[in-house]
């Protein structure tokens, strides 16, 4: 193990162009892919947590159902739609860093939406007591509960970006670990391994766990200041 | 305030995760072990704590050569009118492939500078060859054409070993840089590289399993190219090698042949890690049993032997560092051997 971390420092110094590539890429995939979850996963949460329609119950129980749907199923199944024999074969997007983010997204918008819909869920009916107590119209309530949500977004924001940035199914699946191209930090390891070099492996760990960590050292701040 | 509480809480959790890295080394190490059947024999106690580039490779090469051992790579150019077929098999007709390319990557490949430089790879790291120009090789003077927008992405699919013994990484780079092409290579087993082909999503394939070969181009799947008369282009070799601890208690050093080196193995139910995952490692060693094991490639048919024999489904290299540690039997191809023991059992 203290080999992996000698191993892992080295390979920062030494800034190795195949190092960086692969962590450019997986920036690239996991902030896109998460960014894209939450600005569609929010608006549709809020609406489920704060409207009753018909219907509703069923679309939150198949929504929870999508979030155990295991990356690699969700892989396969985007493989198997853009493959060279798939209906989507024109769109010629299997092994594309596109393809990943599409991917990510599919795996992690339910995430988003069942934590949006959880907490509006809670938050809702006192906050729509006190609006129309106060005169508020349906746009100036909807303004107030995403005012009140923030701190719960910046949640499910770290919760999908965590998501993202540890999944290796499905980007290993869709991008096919090519290197220069869709290998990202998760696929990369997984390479190792199987290769046997499970000290690069451990290293490539290491320096993944740090970046993560210091993504959420600057969120959590950021969330931390919202809150006051 | 709050700030300063935060840098030290991540300072706090760099400093918790060296320290749990250090407890965490052995059970990363024997980590592959875990989902396989129990194996006969101990497992090989922790190692004193020796840093990595201090292990000594105890597996050895205990049978090669042998002419049931060869290992021989092949060329296949994925035909554009192949019987595609989507995962209902319903026909697909207008599947696009890069046939330009791949006619030229094979072209080259097979070019006398292609050639030589195949010929010669492994010999300045390694101190010897690691593949081999077979005679009666299939040899191309066609004229490349450079790339140009459409022909300039070459989509391989192919098998681990040459793509971690490094010979890819060797070779393709002087091909993209003198003609212009970009090669990407997809890299798993025999099986699955095979598979992902079949998908409409290789443009050739370079592997390494005769009858998984044969198969493919009865389907119909591959064609001959311009100045090619056959479909298979067979045209490097290594050898598959036996390799297992320096002891040998199986004896299989002393065996009068592969296939009696084998059953010297079951015989003495000796630990043996299969690649178990289609690939042609994989396929070669099950041809190599005794007949009446009856061991294929389903599960089913060793469920009597997992006493000693482990179906590990990952890759040549990580089966490797699972023979060292378990001081078992292995069939590897010889490329992935060297490389394994010129980096001190850690494959880099």
């Amino acid at each position: 193990m203290g080999s992996s971390v000698r191993k892992a420092i080295e390979l920062i110094l030494s800034a190795d162009p195949e190092l960086l590539n692969i962590l450019s890429t997986t920036a690239r995939v996991c902030l896109t892919s998460s960014i894209l979850a939450l600005i569609i996963g929010v608006p549709v949460g809020i609406l489920f947590g704060a409207e009753r329609f018909p219907g509703r119950k069923i679309l939150l129980v198949l929504n929870r159902t999508l979030i155990g749907m295991p990356p690699v199923v969700c892989g396969l199944l985007f493989y198997m739609l853009f493959s060279g024999v798939g209906p989507f074969r024109h769109l010629k997007l299997l092994f594309t860093v596109k393809l990943m983010i599409i991917a990510q997204v599919v795996l992690i918008t339910p995430i988003i939406i069942g934590v949006m819909e959880t907490f509006v869920a809670d938050t809702a009916p006192a906050l729509r007591e006190t609006a129309r107590g106060l005169g508020f119209g349906r746009i100036k309530e909807y303004r107030l509960l995403v005012n009140e949500c923030l701190y719960s977004i910046f949640s499910a924001y770290l919760l999908s970006f965590a998501r993202a940035i540890a999944e290796v199914g499905a980007v290993a699946m869709v991008g096919g670990a090519i290197a220069w191209k869709t290998n990202v930090m998760t696929t990369a390891i997984m390479m190792y391994t199987n290769r046997g070099s499970f000290t690069l492996g451990i290293a490539l760990g290491l320096i993944l766990l740090t970046l993560s960590l210091i993504v959420n050292i600057v969120l959590s701040l950021m969330q931390g200041r919202l809150s006051r | 305030m709050k700030k300063i509480v935060s840098l030290l809480l991540a300072l706090m959790m760099i400093a918790a995760l060296c320290a749990c890295g250090q407890a965490a080394a052995p059970a990363a190490a024997t980590a592959p072990a875990a989902d396989t059947p129990a194996p006969a024999e101990e497992p090989a106690p922790v190692e004193e704590p020796a840093p990595a580039d201090a292990l000594v490779v105890d597996t050895c090469i205990l049978k090669e050569a042998d002419d049931a051992m060869i290992n021989n790579y092949s060329l296949l150019a994925v035909n554009p009118d192949a019987p595609f077929a989507d995962a209902d098999g319903n026909a697909v007709a207008d599947v696009e492939l890069n046939t330009v390319g791949a006619a030229a990557l094979i072209n080259w490949l097979l070019s006398e500078e292609g050639q030589e430089l195949a010929a010669n790879y492994g010999f300045e790291q390694y101190g010897e060859y690691l593949f081999y120009l077979k005679d009666g090789r299939p040899v191309s003077s066609a004229e490349i054409p450079a790339a140009t927008e459409e022909t300039k992405k070459i989509r391989l699919s192919t098998t681990t070993s040459v793509n971690d013994s490094g010979l890819l990484g060797y070779l393709l780079p002087v091909f993209e840089e003198k003609y212009g092409y970009e090669v990407e290579v997809y890299s798993a087993g025999t099986g699955k590289s095979i598979a992902n082909a079949k998908m409409g999503n290789a443009d050739l394939i370079l592997v390494h399993s005769k009858k998984q070969e044969e198969a493919f181009i009865e389907d119909g799947f591959s064609y001959v190219i311009d100045g090619m008369d056959a479909e298979r282009l067979n045209w490097m070799y290594n050898y598959f090698v036996l390799c297992g601890p320096s002891a040998d208690p199986a004896g299989v050093k002393d065996a009068a042949d592969v296939k009696a080196a084998f059953k010297a193995i079951a015989d003495g139910k000796f630990t043996f890690i299969s690649r178990g995952d289609g690939s042609g490692t994989h396929t070669k060693e099950i041809s190599l049993w005794p007949e009446e094991l009856g061991i294929t490639a389903e599960a089913e048919s060793f469920k009597d032997y997992t006493d000693w024999y482990v179906s590990a489904n990952t890759g040549m290299g990580a089966c490797l560092v699972m023979a060292e540690e378990m001081k078992a039997y292995i069939l590897t191809d010889k490329a992935t051997f060297l490389t394994f023991v010129a980096n001190d059992g850690v494959m880099g």
